[in-house]
Formats: structure tokens, C-alpha cells, sequence
């Protein structure tokens, strides 16, 4: 099979590891191979954090190479931005519309940018950009910490994208803690739905 | 999170996603390891945080160690009543364990014992990026490097069978990227672990007074030329592809850079895999230099491997050339290797065109950071060491010097706070602020945390009181070891095995070794600590003040598993957007919209601190002081 990158990137405490971990045990099940790459420690405590997610039969490297993720997975605007070097006009960005400003944003004067200036730079790189209203859907599914199901949703709603929604689904079920399984499986659903609608439209 | 009794399945030929650092908790069930110590530190932190989980259902013994040198001892002492053990730690620890090490490889072990060494280049959460390997070279200790998680699995088990063959700990050592990469992990058969061992009384081996040193060095020169035959043999040195136009050796997870650079580059490579590290395999790797006109060594940080393969070459007479980072330097000496580094100089050695413009990714890349506001990792919003850092702030305020030590507290350099003067490794705090003191004359407040003061802080401070040095150690004791993951030490009352222990008492130690002012405060109670904290720095001698209060994720996991949700503070009318809370506080989450400051209700951890400094009384909650 040709290989399929994805970073995941956010802020620290997002769950940007769970889900990179769910992607990579539903991978396994599909009987495929991975790498999923996490950095701990340190940089988790509220700062800017990136996995990544490799699936294919020659990955080696537990890094995507830059300019060659299949799918930008942002869980925040400036994080999105932050990884746009591993984007290039192939790339499907998934982003977050939830911001979190840094907390020294107000202190250095500087202003969150708006959501135009967000995508304007991002079409530096590729024009193919899905906006996840994750927070408000996650809300919908009953609890806004769902946020990172919500996306993991959507990357299962990305065309090419390999790993079976099943298995995703499977994996999902293992790896959340079991009550709070049903509200993530919801969750999961409505960041799926919203993303084909949107690649319909598209 | 994975349940790590996923590790204890008896299931040979079964695949899971796993840790690089889970699959050597596999590779120690597999291998039979009865004793597995560690002193958490990242990358190595899962290794016996998985074990810990599993340790009394597995049938073995686990223990965080006080430090890396008292792990190795105690497995030491456990390996030569020939139990099978395995120490971990991240690569600075095995500076702290390295005296032991040193004279370990003289008397040897009898059961296998692998002491694992989780290095980290770029310094993700370290504070240097030293290459352990050079202490394979230092010790004469054979030295392997897995590339990925199921190498790490396997090679767990393989240093367990070459320790036992050589009766030499071995060294396994792993890198960020393969410790922290989840990968496909084949399970094998399972060994059921023997916690009994028996002691053999030898003098001559085990007791290293220097008339049973010296034989014992010609001992371990002489096990080391085994080692080497090992190595020859071993399945993890291997040529894993032909090729015309260049050899290319290399090893961990370089060697992954390796092939896919490759690759990209459609190379005609041959590429030399090496597993055993150390000693090299001198014979294959000669062989190897005779098919190629032109070798590559690719490799992290130190030239390691490139200057061995020098030396052979110049042993076996052979003109090959060889590039790395020697002579010409292709590959970058600091910070990690990437796929894209190792493509750039091999580009630029065989003269390939790269098939990616890096070039126009980097432009592009620089107009969309040039005003990208930076994120970096800060205390968390309700943490403890963010109340105490005011209260130091306060009082110290730009007068005093703040020696600082390796924890999450390291963040206090970060505004508002700025507190941290000097920092350079575990318990370096206590002893640095005693010479600091000592010419200066100022105030000097050394700040540390409580697994930290265990690991390293206890002789510095004894050495205060005896030398009367007139510091402030502030031990900021969030009861656990946080920025790993939460460990107990021996100020919890808990052991890895996850059963009680007698809590020790950092004030009592303090008292024990004849500090005079001992005190223990709650930071968040601001008003007390300030009065504390002035009080300490009055003495005439050393001061020991103790900022207690849970880290506040451990808190707010305790409380949600008791169904109690913290109840977020609120900005109340009489806010005047002064910003004090602001510039006081860092807290994230304390946000400014639209010039008016807001609380952030999903980080908000109800800790109150921003309560107690509003200079307006604007903000109401239920945790005000």
C-alpha cells in the first residue's frame, strides 16, 4: 500500500496522544503497519505538543517528512500553523475552530489572529481545509472533553484515509475509559458527519 | 490509556500496539527478569511505570529506586544471587549510577542483568543530550540498539541471554524516538520470573579492593574480546540491503532515517543494520568496507560508530572512503536526526538531487511564523509551584539569587515569575546555592522538588548545616514525582509494587540532619508562607521551608474519580482590567478577550490563588484563601 501520514498536532492536555494511540491500535488491528511518534514529559505541561501517525509497509521513520502528510490533524488554530512545514498541496488540513489562546499572548501584546488570517496561511500550503466545529459538537455529544473524538471523527471521515472506521471505532471502545465510551462514540460520529458533508459540498 | 495487562497475555505470535518503552515491559516478561528497578525520567519513564502496573500479577519484584545509583545496586546485588534484573533510566541517570557501573563490569553478575539507558537528542525533556554509548566504550559493557519497538522487545531478551553468556551487565540503550514510538509488537513465549536467588560468597570476585581489582580488569578485557565474537554472531548486526553506489552503516532510529532517505534519493545503497554497538563487529564491518568505495555512517549526536570504522579501516589497510560527520561534517553533531537531515547529506554526498524543495517549504514555512505567537510548555493551571513561585517572588523579589533544580518547577523561569537562576542536574540546587551563598553574601533561595530533594538533595543539605551555609531550601513538595507521570517516592507511603510504605517526611530528614529552621507551609495559604519564607531568610544558617500541596493534576483525577467538579472561579463585576492576576500569575487559565480578562471554565482548577492576589477582591470562588 502507498503510505498515509498524518500529524496530529495541539496543545498539551488536548488528548492529542490518546487519539494518535487509538489511530495506531486500529491500524494494528487492519493488520497493518505503524508508527505513531509522541513526545512526554516537559513539553506536555500546556505547551505546544505534535504526534505522528505513519501507516504503511516501507514507513520506517516514526516522523512524517515535510511536505508529506496525507492529513494535518490541528486540535487549535496557532498549533495547525505551527505544523503546516509537514503540509504541501496533497496535504488535507483538519482543523479545530477551538482556539486557546497562549497564556502569553496578552502579556507580549500580541493578538490571537482571526480565523481568516488562520486559513490564509494555510493555503500557503494547500488549498483542501475542513473547519471542525469540535468544541460545539462535542458539547452536542454530551461533554466538551470529547473534543479530540470529535477529530478523530473527522479524520475518519477523509477520503484515502486506510484504517477502517470499525477498527477505529473498536479501538476507540479499548482505549477511552468505559463510561465514558458512549458519549466518544458519538462524538466520533457527528466529527465523521460533518467532515463528508463538507467534502460533498467540496 | 492502555491497560498494561495487555502486557501479561500468553499469546506467542499475537500483535499490539506498543511503546517502544512497553515493549521492553514485555521484553521482561518474556526474558524471565524477576527484578526491575528505576528512577523515573523521561524518555524511560513508561518502562517502570508498565511494570509497576503489572509487577505483583507478573510474580515479580518492582521498585522505584531513590536514585539511578541505588536501582543499579539493588538489582546488582539481586543479579549476583543470580536473579535475572533490569534496571531503567534516562541517559543522565546512568551519570548518577556510572560509579557503580564502572567497577560492576569488574565483578560481573550471574544472573543476566540489562540496565537500559533511554537517551534523548534534541533534549525533548532533558537537560542535555550526551551519547551513552561512549559508556559501553568507558566500561568495556557490550551495548545494544534497537530501532523500534520490536526490537526493543527482543533485544530486551537478547541482552538478558548475551549478559548471562558473558556474566557482564549489558546496556541497552534507546533513543526518544524509539522509546516514545507506539509500533507493532509480535508477542513471543512468556518466562515465568524466579525471585529466588542465592548467594555465593567469593571474595575475590565481588569484593573490589585493588589486589582482586586488578585480575578482575584482565577478567573483563577478556570477556569483552567474547563480547566481540557475540557481536560478529549476533542476528542484530546484519546487512539488511546491497547495493552499488555507496554502504551505509548505521544504527537506532537513524538507521530508519537511513532507509527512507534512501530511498527518496533512490539510492543504490547497501546499508550495514548494527543492533550490538558495542563492541562492533569488527570482521563484518571490515568485510562490509571492502564492497563499497564509499561508505556512510549515519548516525545521532556523537560520531561513535564513525570513528570505530575508521580505526578498522586503517587496521584492515583499506582505502574505502568514509563520510559522516568527522572529517566533513554531513550530519547534524546536535539534536536529533530526521529523514530530511539524513537526505540533505547524503544528497550532498553522492550529489542526488532531493526530490522535495526544502528550500520553498522553509520560505513559505517563515511567513507563516514570523508573527506565530510561541506556546510553550508552562506551569498548569492550578499548580501549586505556581503560588509558591509568587510567595518567592515576593519576598526574594530580583534581590535574592534562585538556584533551581530538574522538575516541572524548572517552568518557573518562565514570566511572570522568572525564578531560576542556575540549573544543571538532580540535587545541583542545594550545593550550587552553598558556593553562591558563600561569595556573594545575598540571599539565595535554592528551589527543589520533593522526589528530587530524595534522588540528590540530602547530602547537599547535610553539607549546609555542617558548613553552616546561610540558604533557603525551598522544597516544593507536590507529592510525587509530576513531570514523569506522577511516581511515588519515598514521601508518598507507596511503593511500585503499589502496596503502603512508612511515609518519610521531608521535614523530619531536614530536622534529622540539624537544620535549626525547619518549616512546612500550604503556598496556596500566601499570606503564611510569605511570613515563613521572610522568617528563613533571617537565619544564620541553613532554612528549610516545605511548599506542600498535591500537584494539582493528581488532585483534580482524585477528585473526578470521588464525582467532585471543580467549581471554576469568577471574574466579578468590580474588575477594573488591571491585569494584575495577569502579570502576577501566568495562568493559563486567566484569558484576555477583547482587553477584559476572563476565566477559562475548562482549565480553571478552582486553586484560588488568583483570589487571593486581586488587589480589587474581583474575583469570587470557592477555594478563596
Amino acid at each position: 500500500m502507498r503510505e498515509f501520514n498524518i500529524v496530529v498536532a495541539g496543545v498539551g492536555g488536548q488528548g492529542t496522544l490518546l487519539a494518535a494511540e487509538i489511530i495506531g491500535a486500529a491500524a494494528v488491528k487492519d493488520g497493518l503497519n505503524v508508527r505513531v511518534s509522541e513526545i512526554h514529559g516537559m513539553a506536555q505541561r500546556g505547551g505546544a505538543v505534535v504526534s505522528n501517525v505513519r501507516i504503511g509497509d516501507a514507513v520506517f521513520a516514526s516522523t512524517v517528512l515535510d511536505g508529506q502528510a496525507d492529513v494535518l490533524l490541528g486540535f487549535e488554530p496557532l498549533e495547525t500553523l505551527r505544523n503546516l512545514r509537514s503540509a504541501s498541496e496533497k496535504t488535507l488540513v483538519i482543523m479545530s475552530s477551538e482556539r486557546i489562546p497562549p497564556t502569553e499572548l496578552a502579556a507580549m501584546n500580541m493578538k490571537y489572529p482571526s480565523i481568516e488570517d488562520v486559513l490564509a496561511k494555510i493555503h500557503l500550503f494547500t488549498r483542501k481545509v475542513v473547519v471542525v466545529e469540535a468544541a460545539e459538537l462535542a458539547g452536542k455529544a454530551g461533554s466538551r472533553l470529547a473534543q479530540n473524538t470529535v477529530l478523530l471523527g473527522a479524520l475518519a471521515g477523509a477520503e484515502e484515509f486506510p484504517v477502517k472506521t470499525e477498527s477505529l471505532m473498536e479501538a476507540l471502545r479499548e482505549l477511552v475509559p468505559k463510561r465514558h465510551v458512549g458519549v466518544n462514540v458519538k462524538a466520533f460520529e457527528l466529527g465523521r458527519e460533518s467532515v463528508r458533508k463538507e467534502q460533498e459540498r467540496a | 490509556m492502555p491497560d498494561m495487562k495487555v502486557l501479561l497475555q500468553d499469546a506467542p505470535g499475537k500483535r499490539v500496539l506498543l511503546l517502544g518503552n512497553e515493549a521492553i515491559a514485555r521484553g521482561i516478561l518474556e526474558a524471565g527478569v524477576s527484578v526491575v528497578t528505576t528512577y523515573p525520567g523521561t524518555p524511560a519513564s513508561e518502562i517502570g511505570d508498565a511494570v509497576s502496573e503489572i509487577a505483583s500479577q507478573a510474580g515479580l519484584y518492582m521498585e522505584y529506586s531513590v536514585n539511578e545509583m541505588v536501582a543499579v545496586e539493588v538489582a546488582a546485588g539481586a543479579a549476583n544471587c543470580g536473579v535475572r534484573a533490569l534496571t531503567a533510566m534516562k541517559h543522565v541517570g546512568l551519570n548518577v549510577a556510572a560509579d557503580l557501573v564502572m567497577t560492576l563490569a569488574y565483578t560481573g553478575v550471574r544472573g543476566g542483568y540489562v540496565i537500559v539507558t533511554a537517551d534523548d537528542p534534541e533534549c525533548y525533556s532533558s537537560q542535555n543530550e550526551q551519547d551513552n554509548r561512549f559508556y559501553a566504550l568507558l566500561s568495556n559493557l557490550p551495548c545494544l540498539e534497537p530501532s523500534d519497538p520490536q526490537e526493543a522487545k527482543e533485544m530486551t531478551v537478547y541482552a538478558v541471554e548475551v549478559s548471562e553468556k558473558l556474566e557482564l551487565p549489558v546496556l541497552l540503550r534507546t533513543t526518544t524516538r524509539v522509546s516514545h514510538t507506539r509500533g507493532p509488537v509480535a508477542y513471543g513465549d512468556l518466562t515465568k520470573p524466579n525471585l529466588k536467588g542465592s548467594f555465593v560468597r567469593d571474595m575475590k570476585r565481588l569484593v573490589m579492593v585493588p589486589a582482586f581489582s586488578r585480575p578482575k580488569h584482565e577478567v573483563l578485557l577478556r570477556q569483552a574480546t567474547k563480547a566481540k565474537e557475540i557481536s560478529e554472531e549476533s542476528p542484530y548486526n546484519k546487512v539488511v540491503r546491497r547495493g552499488r553506489e555507496i554502504g551505509i552503516i548505521s544504527s537506532s532510529s537513524a538507521y530508519n532515517c537511513s532507509v527512507e532517505a534512501a530511498s527518496l534519493l533512490h539510492l543504490d545503497a547497501g546499508i550495514l543494520k548494527l543492533g550490538m554497538t558495542h563492541p562492533l563487529p569488527e570482521k563484518m564491518i571490515a568485510q562490509f568496507l571492502k564492497n563499497y568505495m564509499r561508505i556512510v555512517v549515519v548516525e545521532e549526536l556523537e560520531p561513535y560508530l564513525e570513528m570505530q570504522i575508521r580505526a578498522i579501516a586503517n587496521d584492515h589497510a583499506l582505502d574505502t572512503k568514509i563520510q559522516g560527520k568527522m572529517n566533513r561534517q554531513f550530519f547534524p553533531r546536535a539534536g536529533e536526526l530526521s529523514t530530511r537531515s539524513v537526505a540533505v547529506g547524503l544528497s550532498e554526498i553522492t550529489g542526488k538531487k532531493l526530490p522535495i524543495d526544502f528550500q520553498n517549504i522553509e520560505e513559505k514555512y517563515a511567513k507563516v511564523t514570523a508573527d506565530l505567537p510561541p506556546r510553550p510548555p508552562i506551569l498548569c493551571a492550578g499548580c501549586p509551584h505556581r503560588a509558591s513561585f509568587f510567595v518567592i517572588k515576593k519576598v526574594g523579589g530580583d534581590r535574592a539569587i534562585y538556584p533551581d533544580d530538574i522538575g516541572c518547577y524548572a517552568l518557573g523561569i518562565a514570566p511572570p515569575f522568572g525564578v531560576g537562576d542556575i540549573m544543571i542536574c538532580m540535587g545541583a540546587s542545594v550545593g550550587t546555592a552553598q558556593g553562591i551563598s558563600k561569595v556573594t553574601g545575598r540571599d539565595t533561595v535554592a528551589t527543589i522538588g520533593d522526589s528530587t530533594f530524595f534522588h540528590a538533595g540530602i547530602p547537599g543539605l547535610v553539607n549546609a548545616v555542617y558548613n553552616n551555609s546561610r540558604i533557603v531550601i525551598a522544597v516544593m513538595d507536590n507529592l510525587g514525582t509530576a513531570m514523569t507521570g506522577h511516581q511515588p517516592h519515598p514521601g508518598t507511603g507507596v511503593t511500585g509494587m503499589q502496596l503502603p510504605a512508612e511515609r518519610i517526611l521531608i521535614e523530619n530528614i531536614a530536622e534529622g540532619c540539624g537544620v535549626k529552621y525547619v518549616r512546612v507551609v500550604n503556598p496556596f495559604k500566601t499570606k503564611e508562607a510569605t511570613a515563613v519564607l521572610k522568617e528563613a531568610l533571617q537565619q544564620p544558617g541553613p532554612s528549610v521551608v516545605v511548599f506542600r500541596a498535591p500537584c494539582t493534576l493528581m488532585d483534580a483525577r482524585e477528585k473526578r474519580r470521588e464525582g467532585i467538579q471543580a467549581v471554576p472561579a469568577r471574574i466579578t463585576e468590580k474588575c477594573t482590567n488591571c491585569m494584575a492576576c495577569i502579570k502576577l500569575l501566568g495562568c493559563p487559565a486567566i484569558v484576555v478577550e477583547e482587553g477584559e480578562v476572563r476565566i477559562d471554565e475548562d482549565s480553571c482548577a478552582d486553586c484560588g490563588l488568583c483570589i487571593s492576589v486581586c488587589p480589587y477582591k474581583a474575583i469570587d470562588g470557592s477555594c478563596a484563601e
